[in-house]
């Protein structure tokens, strides 16, 4: 499996110097803050698209469901990474990458990036299919990004989403185990007239 | 990196922050024109309000990637590797700028519980302003407002429902009395009809009964 993770990284990371107009546009869409400011905002339009009052409550409730999956997967994403300890690609193989973003010093396993991004993907995707698949594309590009520039194993990527995925649905549980203090909280916004 | 990380760190700050600001700007703009929320327009109109908001978000971008053509920072031509490991301060140079803003938060990037805590005033500050802006529009610009789906509603004319037709500043007295009104039933009712595992219910829900 790592081979061919290596193999596809090399292969995808070998284009790089092709075309510079491409190269730039992955060196963007990897940045640390158009990303993830992109899924930021999607949760911040959510909380005032609402057209309806019960419309309203429950783009707000899902709302704060994809902000505290995106937290709670930055806690798992740590948990994996101190028990796999998986190094990146460019520490494996710095010789064949042309590394094209700073070389972070946490473990590849699993991206998270691609999982912060695909638990809001899956917030917005619950509330509206055509918003949310925009957002799991966004999601795809920056994992793509990541993968192009020498920093994260495809495997990397799909365990990110798929961790970003499953902390979506758990959150979705954990709501219950803590209601009414959501639902109060949305309630405390309304009474600053900001839900 | 040949600078303080703590100068880089200041530096990503404030530019961060005018990014943040200016993009959530647009995002209320562009979701409360279609949500009807005329309290919050930035202009009297939807369509002008729901393209500035999208003017707003693409000029923070530009901004946002291009400022270190003009700022000087850890992006100094001709040193801007993939690594931010020895940059130098300058200006940055048309063919690097793409890697710019690659920078490590070791070596004074942000790293993403900053971006957080900043993404968040600057979210409260967009809120701010628009909220202001509304007021202004509907109070002294008196701009014509149709009634709107939630308008037509029988239920409480409170927070984002009651900023359909009306300022903040008229708004906020009732919606402050409604929540103070509504909390205790609210929480009771939910604790109530809470599954028996619940954590609250478990802890507050003796005292409720």
């Amino acid at each position: 499996m790592t081979s061919i993770d290596a193999n596809i990284v090399m292969w995808l990371n070998g284009l790089s110097g092709t075309i510079p107009a491409f190269d730039n546009l992955m060196r963007i869409a990897a940045s640390d803050y158009l990303m993830p400011l992109v899924f930021s905002l999607s949760m911040l339009g959510l909380w005032f698209s609402g057209k309806n009052p019960a419309q309203r409550i429950r783009y707000q409730l899902t709302t704060l469901m994809g902000i505290s999956a995106l937290s709670i997967s930055n806690i798992v994403v740590w948990l994996f990474n101190i028990t796999i300890e998986r190094p990146r690609p460019f520490v494996e193989h710095g010789d064949e990458l042309t590394l094209m973003f700073y070389s972070p010093t946490d473990p590849s396993f699993p991206a998270n990036p691609v999982s912060v991004s695909f638990a809001v993907a899956t917030a917005a995707w619950t509330i509206n299919r055509k918003f949310g698949l925009w957002l799991y594309a966004a999601a795809a590009l920056f994992g793509f990004s990541r993968m192009y520039a020498g920093i994260f194993y495809p495997t990397d990527i799909v365990g990110g989403a798929v961790v970003g995925i499953s902390i979506y649905v758990f959150t979705t549980y954990l709501r219950r185990f803590l209601e009414p203090l959501i639902t109060s909280f949305v309630r405390l916004i309304r009474g600053l007239s900001a839900a | 990196m040949n600078t303080d990380p703590g100068v880089v760190r200041d530096l990503f700050a404030g530019h961060y922050l005018l990014f943040a600001f200016l993009t959530s700007l647009g995002t209320i703009q562009i979701a409360v024109s279609n949500a009807g929320t005329r309290g919050l327009w930035l202009t009297p109109h939807a369509t002008m309000t729901r393209w500035l908001g999208i003017a707003l978000i693409l000029t923070a971008i530009a901004i946002f990637f291009m400022q270190p053509l003009w700022v000087d920072g850890p992006w100094a031509a001709g040193s801007v590797e993939a690594d931010s490991l020895t940059r130098d301060w300058g200006k940055a140079s048309w063919d690097e700028l793409a890697g710019a803003r690659n920078v490590n938060d070791i070596h004074g990037g942000l790293d993403g519980v900053k971006q957080a805590g900043w993404f968040s005033l600057a979210a409260i500050t967009a809120f701010a302003v628009s909220a202001i802006a509304g007021t202004l529009s509907i109070k002294i610009l008196n701009t014509v407002q149709p009634k709107s789906y939630d308008e037509q509603n029988t239920g409480p004319q409170d927070g984002l429902v009651g900023l359909a037709n009306r300022s903040y500043l008229s708004v906020q007295p009732e919606s402050w009395r409604n929540f103070k009104t509504d909390i205790g039933d609210l929480w009771h009712k939910g604790i109530r009809e809470a599954d028996s595992w619940n954590l609250i219910k478990s802890i507050w829900g003796r005292s409720s009964k």
